[in-house]
């Protein structure tokens, strides 16, 4: 089968659709940096600003009873000891009841067994086998945040002196922007998420940022490899090889983003809980990246 | 010919070291896995950075409470210059932990200052009225009416407030009492004065139970030096009004009277018992606390994780099933694809996954949740090297080449284009191990190592056994090595 995109005709219409996904995050960035309350470009989870994060099965005999998560706060509060403790703390009945799962600002080891024992008396009993607590001071997260940072500019910076020596200017310059593209529209949908859907980030997502960074380079760089040899033996024009160089490399890309997608899918369908966002913007990424190599980067190196 | 062999054999040996190696070094799975707490601890210092002499001690410390708390398979590690990460692996306790790790465990002996025995009497009494108020307000939180004991604490301390003539800075009533009590505590210590005699001149400690009553009394021995400080000390002060006071952390834990008997000689022996209310856990820490020694710098606990043993348990399962049937899936596939090379690409999956587990105990990497996912998305990534050189061969089957030369030509046209794929992605795992947090290290090493193996895999196993199966006439059909729909193309 041979396929054929229509890469030349289309070259307005690629570059405009790139455009408008380009803009869309961009906005959602500036939407999330002034309208919301977190006033941040994304919504950072407590890996970055610090708190509490607490999820606990209930033990219960057929049917976990209901409660509404309010007046079990107001009890909370009630019986706590430092009442300050407790505000902007969200509380969740999930899994049919059976699952609490309650996030507040950062507590002192014994202020969080406190909550617990707390909450053990409010609607317990709880099975703490099923424990999941995680404390994050805030200094910590400050830290982790510029670590996360700082990581990205690093890699970012020797993916590019790679590519550069591996080929010329040029290609550097593009395969780099098909990937700023890539972790551009990735943080963007995110950036929406966090709007619509409270999603927050953690560190986790840093870790995918990196690596649709080093997925969408090694995407694009396959393409241009072929492009690079096709140039040096076919004799057609310099847009037609770019072109038939794509079509050439097409069920390759597609394939590839098909067999790392299936996997991504699995963690996301049988994984554990902490590794659906991770690998919901792997999966993003991968597509973005997998479009941007195949038509948005071999189009920017078309000749007018 | 004979080459080929040998590589064959190369790989069955792996294989059979890799079962090897699995069945007698189990992995080390990660505390998200099998349970347990893991905490960080930072090192708090004012001015200028931690020194790697420092950061030594306070691990030392560290690791020898730990040790005396009887917990078994720790592990301490040092991160970034200035903190420490401590896992204890089960179901231990954060908090009993964090109350023995936190305390500087700084012990001194101060004698009291003359002609202070009023102050201490009053301030003695009003330490005890406010453990009472604390007891009370502790108990007071699961009865109805506890609107009633909040109004008695607070007039109670209102009294103290006035006594002391002191003005809070907290608003709630824990803040208060427990900022009162910091008050006192500090204003006791300042009724004595410091000796030479510190935790410095302690060799061991220890803990019984008293005789009369069920309270527990911790025992001090001292180094030679220090028991005749102690007996210096103990001397000056016999058969005197004034006391001696052992201080932990800048709270007087104890205040003792020195009998005239001692006036002539001290207490001798080098040895010491602090006995106040100290209950079974209060004593033991404190003996923890002791024996470990101080630390040379106060410490933070600023991150802390616990994962109950069932959901570690659970979590085993789930990536379980995400890798096999992520693997499952992805075999399906590349057979549906491939045909005969897209088996080939199966089975050296099923290598590439024996050689990344067999590593990993080898070198040891722990697996944790984030490792997994690396692990499973390096699946992926192998798959990707195995497509770029079954599109090559397929490219050259449909020039009309001879199946030989097709596989030979396939393998070394995509190979550029792999090492290059592959030299990108481990440029990120090495900044990210480089730069990384705990949890983003798991992830990078495992992505790191999967994407290294699947370099042997895809351009040398794939290889092998592809070349092996090309042997037998019967499977030398081109038409097994495309699908069929496009064969006519």
């Amino acid at each position: 089968m041979i396929y054929n995109f229509e890469l030349i005709k289309n070259k307005r219409k690629i570059i405009s659709f790139s455009t408008l996904l380009i803009l869309l995050s961009l906005l959602g960035i500036l939407y999330s940096t002034f309208n919301t309350s977190y006033k941040k470009p994304i919504n950072l989870g407590m890996d970055f600003i610090g708190g509490n994060e607490l999820r606990i099965e209930r033990v219960c005999e057929e049917e976990c009873s209901n409660f509404p998560p309010d007046s079990v706060l107001e009890n909370l509060r009630e019986i706590s000891k430092n009442k300050n403790v407790l505000n902007n703390t969200k509380l969740q009945f999930q899994n049919n009841n059976k699952l609490i799962s309650i996030r507040t600002p950062y507590l002192s080891i014994e202020e969080s067994n406190n909550l617990i024992s707390n909450l053990d008396n409010i609607v317990g009993p709880l099975n703490y086998e099923s424990k999941d607590s995680r404390l994050i001071g805030p200094k910590l997260g400050k830290r982790l945040l510029n670590n996360c940072v700082a990581s990205l500019l690093v890699s970012l910076f020797a993916i590019s002196l790679y590519i550069t020596i591996r080929f010329d200017k040029k290609y550097a310059l593009f395969a780099l922007l098909a990937l700023f593209h890539d972790l551009l529209i990735v943080f963007g949908i995110f950036s929406w998420l966090g709007i619509i859907l409270s999603v927050e980030v953690n560190s986790l997502f840093a870790v995918s940022l990196l690596t649709i960074a080093g997925y969408s380079v090694n995407d694009t760089v396959v393409i241009f490899d072929r492009i690079r040899e096709n140039l040096k033996s076919n004799k057609e024009g310099h847009n037609e090889t770019i072109q038939l160089s794509v079509n050439e490399s097409f069920r390759r890309t597609t394939f590839t983003s098909i067999t790392t997608l299936i996997p991504l899918l699995s963690i996301m369908l049988f994984g554990s809980y902490s590794l659906f966002w991770f690998s919901l913007s792997l999966s993003l990424g991968i597509i973005v990246g997998s479009y941007s190599s195949i038509l948005l980067a071999p189009t920017l190196l078309l000749k007018d | 010919m004979k080459r080929r062999q040998g590589w064959l054999f190369f790989i069955i040996f792996l294989l059979t070291l890799s079962v090897y190696l699995l069945i007698n070094y189990p992995l080390q799975l990660g505390l998200d896995l099998q349970g347990g707490s893991q905490l960080t601890l930072q090192i708090i210092k004012e001015e200028g950075k931690v020194t790697s002499d420092e950061l030594e001690a306070v691990n030392s410390v560290i690791d020898k409470r730990v040790n005396n708390l009887g917990v078994s398979e720790s592990n301490l590690q040092t991160l970034g210059g200035d903190q420490l990460i401590l896992e204890l692996p089960g179901e231990q306790n954060p908090l009993v932990a964090s109350r023995v790790l936190g305390k500087t465990a700084l012990l001194e002996f101060r004698t009291q200052k003359k002609g202070t025995s009023t102050d201490l009497k009053t301030l003695q009494l009003q330490r005890l009225n406010i453990k009472e108020l604390i007891e009370l307000y502790s108990s007071s939180d699961k009865t109805q009416n506890d609107e009633n004991y909040l109004k008695i604490i607070q007039n109670d301390l209102k009294k103290i407030e006035q006594e002391l003539n002191y003005s809070y800075t907290s608003s709630d009533i824990y803040g208060m009492l427990i900022e009162i009590k910091k008050y006192v505590d500090k204003e006791i210590t300042n009724l004595f004065i410091k000796t030479d005699l510190s935790g410095k001149d302690l060799i061991n400690a220890g803990r019984r139970q008293e005789q009369t009553n069920s309270n527990w009394e911790v025992l001090l021995t001292f180094s030679n030096s220090g028991g005749e400080k102690f007996a210096e000390i103990t001397k000056s002060i016999a058969g005197t009004n004034q006391l001696l006071a052992i201080i932990l952390d800048g709270e007087s834990i104890s205040e003792a009277s020195v009998g005239s008997q001692f006036v002539n000689t001290g207490i001798t022996g080098g040895s010491a018992t602090i006995s106040g209310n100290f209950s079974a856990e209060n004593a033991r820490e404190l003996e923890v606390q002791l024996k470990g020694g101080s630390l040379p710098l106060p410490i933070e606990i600023v991150e802390s994780n616990t994962i109950g043993a069932l959901l570690g348990s659970k979590n085993i399962l789930k990536s379980l099933y995400a890798a096999i049937s992520g693997l499952i899936f992805v075999g399906i596939f590349m057979i549906f694809n491939y045909r005969i090379l897209g088996f080939v690409s199966v089975l050296s999956l099923v290598l590439y996954g024996f050689f990344n587990l067999a590593l990993y105990s080898l070198i040891p990497v722990t697996l944790t949740l984030p490792g997994i996912s690396g692990l499973i998305l390096s699946i992926g990534m192998a798959v990707d090297a195995n497509i770029l050189i079954f599109e090559r061969i397929r490219e050259e089957l449909y020039d009309g080449n001879t199946l030989t030369r097709s596989i030979d030509s396939g393998f070394q046209r995509a190979n550029s284009s792999i090492v290059d794929g592959h030299i990108t992605t481990l440029l990120s795992c090495f900044v990210l191990f480089l730069l990384g947090t705990n949890f983003v290290k798991g992830f990078a090493a495992t992505l790191g190592i999967g994407v290294f193996i699947s370099l042997f895999t895809s351009l040398n196993c794939s290889k092998t056994i592809l070349r092996f199966f090309t042997t037998y006439q019967s499977l030398r059909q081109k038409n097994l090595y495309l699908p069929k729909k496009n064969f006519s193309n």
